[in-house]
């Protein structure tokens, strides 16, 4: 048994790192099944599940792992965040979110079951008056409907459960948030880093791209593929990722310019390290704090983004977000208000908790600020 | 007589100015404009001059940090400026660099120990436990503990952090050490303290230095000769002993009458009027010319070579031409 | 006649942080006559700088606050006094140049301008008075071609004459004090010397008091009249220059001048200080440079020193001296 965990280990070091190896063996294991679900006609994964799986992979191994062993710098900025309530506030209710995501589907209905008999009810604890016209009697007839346990936030015009239809809007709205925002950011820290180092052509060539990727039509673009392939999330989010890259690829290119000309930079070339080694190991680690604020400053407006395109019908119909519901509240926004407020409510807050952990990461980071 | 560890012959590094529409050359900083000189094994050469004057730029250059526009450096008998990457990557293990601002020179988001251990990483030490060891013994020689590698730079003082930088440059065992300004951003008393670390170091170790400094008195307590640079050339090359007490260049007099002893009071002070001139188009004929106190009619039109004037005393000036 | 111009007293500031309360100015005593220059002495971290914004009422507060002590300016006590009254004398009677002289200046207004700004400010010239009076200061501080100079932006000078510029500015409205906080110490030698130059003539025509912050003992040597050697927030001591550079008695003193590589005429190492300078925050009781001091007695872990008058007007700090 050890035998065959020394000779892992070695293979490992070889390769550069245990690290490497599990990426490397999970890009061979994703090509395969890629391969075959082109080829085939019956779908292994979903195209989501490989976006998952990857960027998963890699937050857990270059996001969480470093956090474990950089755990003093981890504290000392951790108690810089706690001072700032804001912040705290958006933290503790994104993990809400998060935990309301993960779990909340298996507590509440199935957001798609359609039941007329309980279309339109209200919250729990609102009564309403409803007034329904019979055109066999012809008569207006006034019920008043009362908001029940089983459906706690009401019903919309289908009869469809408003918690449960949160609940999911929930799940998406951060599965988009966090995967777009991940692609776009991931995308614009390298394409900045590089086009800061290498600098002369390659600088030049990269942050033209940049201009023209700044004043692409992304609307239209997704126009264009709903249209082409139909409504899909995967296409949502990969679009918002590839589009939206831009203003990181900025930012960061002019942060990495300045820590180029920082003497450890200077030292480290003097070492004899590699241009790949001075972006990978000095260069990326120190704009992860900027990363980190402008990823979580972004978030926001993907879910906005994710929110708005649903709205107006862009959406992908097989699931259920926030924008959906809105979508579908809007109609009858003077009789069953809570279809559209519940959904409006929540993205209020999200995007609300989101900047203010964002503004208050910013801070904790800024050796200047004072905290 | 020991042998040349280190010539450097007409050295240029220039940095092109572009501007205009279509981004003309427009004309070149000179910032290092034809040095020649030597060092010893063993010897600690001190290079001095003011901001401005290309003596940070000339180390960087000699460590191939900076590519060379022209001329050559010879490090052993061989010239380093037609090396290849993998003759570079070799030359790093003989040459080093310390740099001068404790803010600055180190990573501040990866653990010191990792900053120094990384120079073996890179050179093939995979094993983490030996790299550990390594980085303890030099925390220990640099005279800090064993334990402090796993902290971050901002846990340290100033000069904690320039030992820091001195033991990362010498855990690969280099011959030759530029040390860039290594103690003008620090506080005299630890001033103290590290320029003795390295002369021990230089002791112990058999290092050769180029020290590289604005502070006469640093200079002279550390080198045994001196260079002084202005404007990219160096204008004069003589033991200490020499510099300090026959200084002939008018420049290298300028910079010892400006000294600020606190001793002497009598001594005349030569006010240099005017600053330095700008590295893109420097003065014609002798580059100090528009600053000299003892300035001849022939220094605007005609270049002063640099000249043995005996005792390898050399002076780049018309006042001892022939 | 030698007139007290600024008298500070006991004056302690404070910072408040998280961490535990940093003790940056711990009861510090001195006066500033008028005409001399008196400096302010002493490592990084000692308080010197702090002692000069506690002076001009220029502590971030929260977390710093002056939490004892006087400063007399004309016997006026500047902590007592309202708001208005010391922004009233900051600039006016007392001017100050600050650290980082650079950033100082403003990059998009010219050099003219901003002196002029003050100028009108303060003394409500018009237009035309002001650039008379912006020429003469600029001409007084050695910058050449005067008029020509008004019209340039700061990144168009050299470092020394942006240095030049920043003291023409703090002069603009005939201050009686101007404290200079380390104005030679980020310049090149052969500026530095002129630098000082201009200090100097103009503590000789304006009959001005300067209190001139600096680490660098050449530089006290060159322009000092008096000078009071700060270790970590505290005195350690205080004496005419040529007094105290010829006869050191604090061992941090004596420490600091054989620090010097001037001074290893012949030696083989340079004498150095070892150790480093305490955290203010958890400083040892008794005199703060007694784990650093090769001369300490019992007594220096216990106790503050007490101030012992040596000669004259030589005051040390240390239990050495005290019989």
């Amino acid at each position: 048994m050890t035998n065959r965990l020394k000779s892992i280990a070695r293979i490992a070091r070889k390769v550069g790192g245990i690290r490497k190896l599990i990426l490397i063996l999970l890009a061979a294991f994703l090509s395969v099944t890629l391969l075959l679900d082109i080829l085939v006609v019956e779908k292994i994964f979903d195209p989501l599940v490989y976006l998952y799986t990857v960027l998963g992979t890699l937050v857990v191994l270059y996001g969480i792992y470093p956090l474990y062993t950089g755990r003093r710098l981890v504290s000392y900025y951790w108690e810089r965040v706690r001072k700032n309530k804001l912040a705290v506030a958006g933290l503790a209710f994104i993990l809400f979110l998060i935990l309301l995501a993960l779990i909340g589907p298996f507590f509440t209905a199935d957001p798609t079951t359609v039941n007329f008999e309980e279309k339109n009810m209200p919250p729990l604890g609102f009564t309403i008056e409803e007034s329904v016209y019979r055109p066999e009697t012809q008569q207006i007839i006034t019920k008043t409907i009362t908001g029940t346990e089983k459906h706690p936030l009401g019903t919309d015009n289908k009869g469809r459960d408003l918690l449960a239809m949160i609940v999911s809007g929930a799940r998406i709205s951060l599965q988009v948030g966090l995967l777009a925002t991940g692609i776009a950011v991931a995308l614009g820290t390298l394409i900045g880093v590089t086009s800061a180092y290498l600098g002369g052509q390659i600088d030049n060539i990269l942050m033209r791209f940049t201009d023209i990727m700044m004043t692409f039509p992304f609307f239209l673009l997704l126009v264009l593929i709903v249209f082409v392939f139909g409504p899909n999330l995967a296409f949502i989010v990969l679009v918002i990722g590839l589009t939206g890259w831009t203003g990181t690829a900025r930012l960061v290119r002019s942060e990495a310019l300045s820590l180029r000309t920082r003497e450890f930079i200077m030292a480290s070339k003097a070492l004899g390290a590699s241009d790949s080694r001075i972006i990978l190991a000095h260069l990326i680690p120190n704009v992860i704090s900027l990363i980190i604020v402008i990823a979580t400053l972004s978030i926001p407006g993907v879910i906005l983004a994710e929110a708005g395109l649903s709205f107006i019908g862009l959406g992908d119909p097989s699931v259920t977000s926030w924008g959906m519901v809105l979508r579908a509240g809007q109609q009858n926004l003077d009789t069953a208000w809570w279809v559209a407020v519940a959904p409006g409510i929540m993205l209020f807050l999200t995007v609300l908790a989101f900047n203010f952990m964002g503004d208050g990461l910013r801070d904790a980071f800024d050796p200047r600020s004072a905290v | 007589m020991n042998h040349k560890l280190l010539e450097v012959k007409n050295l240029k590094k220039y940095y092109p100015v572009t501007g205009g529409l279509f981004s003309q050359h427009l004309g070149d900083v000179k910032a290092v404009d034809g040095v020649s000189f030597y060092i010893e094994e063993g010897e600690a050469l001190g290079l001095v001059g003011e901001s401005g004057c290309g003596k940070s730029t000339l180390g960087k250059t000699i460590l191939r940090l900076e590519e060379p526009t022209e001329g050559q450096i010879i490090y052993r008998k061989t010239d380093i400026t037609k090396l290849g990457k993998k003759g570079l990557r070799e030359l790093r293990q003989e040459m080093q660099m310390i740099f001068q601002d404790p803010q600055s020179f180190l990573d501040p988001r990866i653990a010191v120990g990792q900053s120094i251990g990384e120079a073996l990483l890179i050179h093939g030490v995979k094993d983490d436990k030996e790299r550990e060891q390594r980085v303890m013994e030099i925390l220990e020689r640099v005279g800090l503990e064993g334990q402090h590698g796993l902290r971050y730079p901002h846990e340290f003082s100033s000069g904690q952090r320039q030992r820091i930088g001195i033991g990362r440059a010498l855990i690969l065992n280099p011959k030759l050490i530029i040390a860039d300004e290594p103690v003008s951003a620090l506080d005299v008393s630890i001033q103290a303290q590290i320029l003795n670390l390295m002369l021990d170091l230089r002791e112990e170790f058999g290092l050769t230095y180029l020290f590289i400094a604005h502070d006469l008195s640093v200079i002279k307590y550390v080198s045994q000769r001196v260079a002084v640079m202005y404007l990219g050339k160096i204008v004069e090359l003589a033991t200490t002993d020499e510099i300090f007490q026959n200084a002939m260049h008018p420049y290298t007099e300028a910079l010892l009458s400006a000294i600020l002893g606190i001793t002497q009071k009598d001594k005349t002070r030569i006010l240099l009027p005017g600053s330095v001139p700008s590295p893109l188009n420097p003065p014609a004929g002798c580059r100090f010319h528009t600053r000299c106190h003892r300035v001849l009619p022939v220094c605007p039109h005609e270049e002063p070579n640099l000249k043995d004037i005996g005792d390898e005393h050399l002076v780049a000036c018309h006042l001892y031409g022939d | 006649m030698e007139k007290v111009i600024l008298r500070v007293r006991n004056l302690k500031t404070y910072f408040f942080t998280r961490r535990g309360t940093v003790k940056a100015v711990d009861g510090v005593d001195f006066d500033l006559l008028r005409s001399e220059c008196l400096c302010l002495v002493g490592e990084s971290g000692c308080g010197k700088t702090v002692t000069a914004l506690s002076i001009l009422g220029l502590i971030d507060t929260p977390p710093g606050r002056i939490v004892d002590g006087e400063v007399y300016h004309n016997d006026v006590n500047l902590l007592e006094s309202s708001r208005e009254q010391v922004r009233h004398i900051r600039g006016k009677e007392i001017a100050m140049v600050f650290q980082d002289a650079q950033s100082a200046l403003n990059p998009i207004f010219t050099i003219g301008d901003q002196i002029a700004e003050q100028i009108k400010l303060h003394l409500g010239y018009n237009n035309r008075q002001a650039r008379e009076r912006v020429l003469s200061l600029l001409e007084e501080v050695g910058i050449p071609s005067p008029a020509e100079v008004t019209g340039y932006y700061p990144h168009q000078l050299s470092g020394g004459m942006k240095q030049r510029a920043i003291i023409a500015m703090s002069l603009s409205c005939d201050p009686q004090v101007l404290i200079a906080d380390e104005p030679t110490t980020a310049v090149d030698v052969t500026i530095k010397a002129q630098i000082l130059d201009v200090f100097q003539r103009l503590k000789e025509t304006r009959q001005m008091s300067l209190l001139f912050i600096t680490h660098e003992l050449g530089v006290v040597s060159e322009i000092g009249d008096r000078m009071v050697v700060m270790y970590a927030g505290r005195l350690a001591e205080t004496a005419t220059v040529t007094e105290l550079l010829n006869n050191p008695k604090h061992p941090y003193t004596v420490g600091l001048i054989n620090c010097l590589p001037d001074m290893t005429q012949g030696k083989d190492r340079l004498e150095s200080i070892p150790g480093t300078v305490p955290n203010l925050i958890d400083a040892p009781d008794g005199c703060l440079f007694h784990p650093r001091c090769d001369k300490a007695l019992a007594i220096c872990s216990q106790e503050g020193p007490p101030s012992v008058v040596v000669n004259g007007e030589h005051i040390v700090f240390c239990h050495l001296y005290s019989h």
